[in-house]
């Protein structure tokens, strides 16, 4: 079996969306769903031609089964809808998440997809109040699986005013997946330092913001209040982790004082409560050092299949982490997901 | 063979260690510390494990305790020794680091006899 823990639908078009929108909102303006800081220089999703091209399919259940269920193999995949767009205002920020969740539900679940297509809702963790509403509005759908929300914060994640939504989160058992998207509503310095110029400057350092956070979130407590809660980053960092979580222990005990409702050491919260999407996967040039360096990083553990169809980093399924063992393979693509979502 | 024997070393009078007071002394080479917390008597290697630092030159102090988070309370005042270097806490009685999993610095049984606080120290002859 595999499980395609991350497929992007689209809109065809962004308008769309208002129909799933009561007024002031529907007919407000907003923009839409294409990445407004550092466009992909050579295009937003996979671009075959015509009717093959990424958005086209994704943008069609019929055409999207058949390629991620037909062609690649895939057994079940888990929808993660996108609400990119840089919106100041918080309340027409739910207002777009309300109705991409409706949208969600109405066109691409409970279909004739024999409940291979999964959801995701999304909410705006800025706004506690009504995303907790919106995680009880979804919670009894039997295909809602998990909850999305921008990587871009204002305040790191473990901060107190968060709280009530992973609360939320964690008493109805759905994961909260923390991947890049405009829906922050407002994109920040994209780094401490400021502004990069260049996509590739983007791509390889964006993800990093996972970091903050996962300390944010151990630090603060949020791991020891709910012991329901897990985060899955959805821009990868596993890769990552293992030199960042050493440091952590390192500099934990010395200050462990400081954070007393700390129960265990860092580390030890990584594997109970969070998971990392594949579209990270680095490692070693050299193939002799890749076993060290799984042991190492323990990314076959932490790791979750993740083709992120149409966009331009997709993974195919089908050919997806050949060169790994079939152990690591197994776990990869469908056990990790399977264990840590509770999918048959 | 080499037979380790036990041996009690006088550190002072008793009266001359009062609760909440400590000292180093060496015995056979070794720096020890001693703490008298709330009239009992403690011997510790002035030696952290974490990092070789002169552990028993370090506060003796309490320490922060949480129920949940941010529900810190201030516990154990006199009873936590912080190492200098590293701020590593130990249980004084215990001589293991408050953080799981624990370390442990090496530890001396104390002796009071006939006013007098001594260690009892193993010596190889």
């Amino acid at each position: 079996m595999t499980i395609d823990a991350c497929v992007h639908p689209l809109c065809a078009h962004k308008d769309d969306l208002r129909r799933y929108m009561g007024e002031p909102w529907r007919s407000r303006s907003f923009p839409g769903p294409e990445r407004y800081f550092y466009p992909v220089p050579t295009g937003e999703y996979v671009s075959e031609e015509g009717e093959a091209a990424g958005n086209t399919v994704a943008a069609d259940p019929a055409k999207l089964s058949r390629e991620i269920f037909g062609q690649e193999g895939v057994d079940k995949a888990i929808l993660v809808p996108l609400t990119r767009g840089v919106l100041p205002d918080l309340d027409q920020s739910m207002a777009i998440c309300r109705a991409t969740n409706d949208w969600l539900a109405d066109q691409w679940l409970g279909r004739s997809e024999g409940g291979r297509f999964v959801g995701t809702i999304r909410v705006d963790p800025r706004e506690p109040e009504q995303a907790v509403a919106e995680i009880k509005r979804w919670a009894s759908h039997p295909d809602i699986v998990q909850i999305a929300v921008p990587l871009q914060a204002q305040r790191p994640y473990g901060n107190r005013d968060y709280l009530p939504v992973w609360q939320a989160a964690a008493e109805h058992g759905l994961p909260v997946l923390i991947q890049s998207d405009g829906g922050s509503s407002i994109d920040y310095w994209p780094s401490p330092v400021g502004y990069y110029k260049l996509f590739l400057e983007y791509a390889t350092l964006y993800p990093i913001n996972f970091s903050y956070h996962l300390v944010s979130l151990i630090a603060e407590g949020v791991f020891d209040r709910l012991k329901n809660f897990k985060v899955i980053f959805g821009d990868g960092g596993a890769d990552l982790l293992a030199p960042l979580i050493w440091r952590v222990d390192k500099d934990w005990r010395p200050t462990r004082s400081e954070t007393p409702w700390n129960s265990q050491m860092p580390s030890h919260y990584v594997r109970e409560h969070v998971r990392f999407l594949s579209s990270r996967f680095e490692g070693p040039q050299d193939d002799h050092d890749w076993k060290t360096w799984l042991a190492v990083s323990e990314m076959s553990e932490l790791t979750l299949f993740a083709s992120k169809f149409p966009m331009w980093q997709y993974d195919a399924p089908s050919s997806a982490f050949k060169s790994l063992g079939d152990k690591e393979r197994h776990a990869i693509l469908e056990t990790n997901a399977s264990e840590f979502y509770g999918l048959a | 063979m080499d037979e380790i024997v036990k041996e009690l070393v006088e550190v002072c009078a008793v009266d001359e260690l009062g609760p909440g007071q400590s000292r180093i002394v060496d015995i056979n080479n070794r720096s020890i510390g001693v703490f008298n917390v709330s009239g009992n008597f403690f011997a510790l290697a002035n030696l952290c494990p974490h990092a070789g630092g002169p552990l028993c030159r370090g506060q003796v102090t309490g320490t922060s305790v949480a129920d949940k988070p941010y529900a810190v309370s201030w516990q154990r005042t006199g009873e936590i020794l912080r190492c200098p270097w590293h701020s590593w806490e130990f249980d004084i009685a215990t001589g293991k680091t408050l953080t799981d999993p624990t370390r442990s610095v090496r530890t001396f049984k104390t002796v009071v006899k006939d006013g007098h606080l001594y260690i009892e120290t193993g010596a190889s002859r």
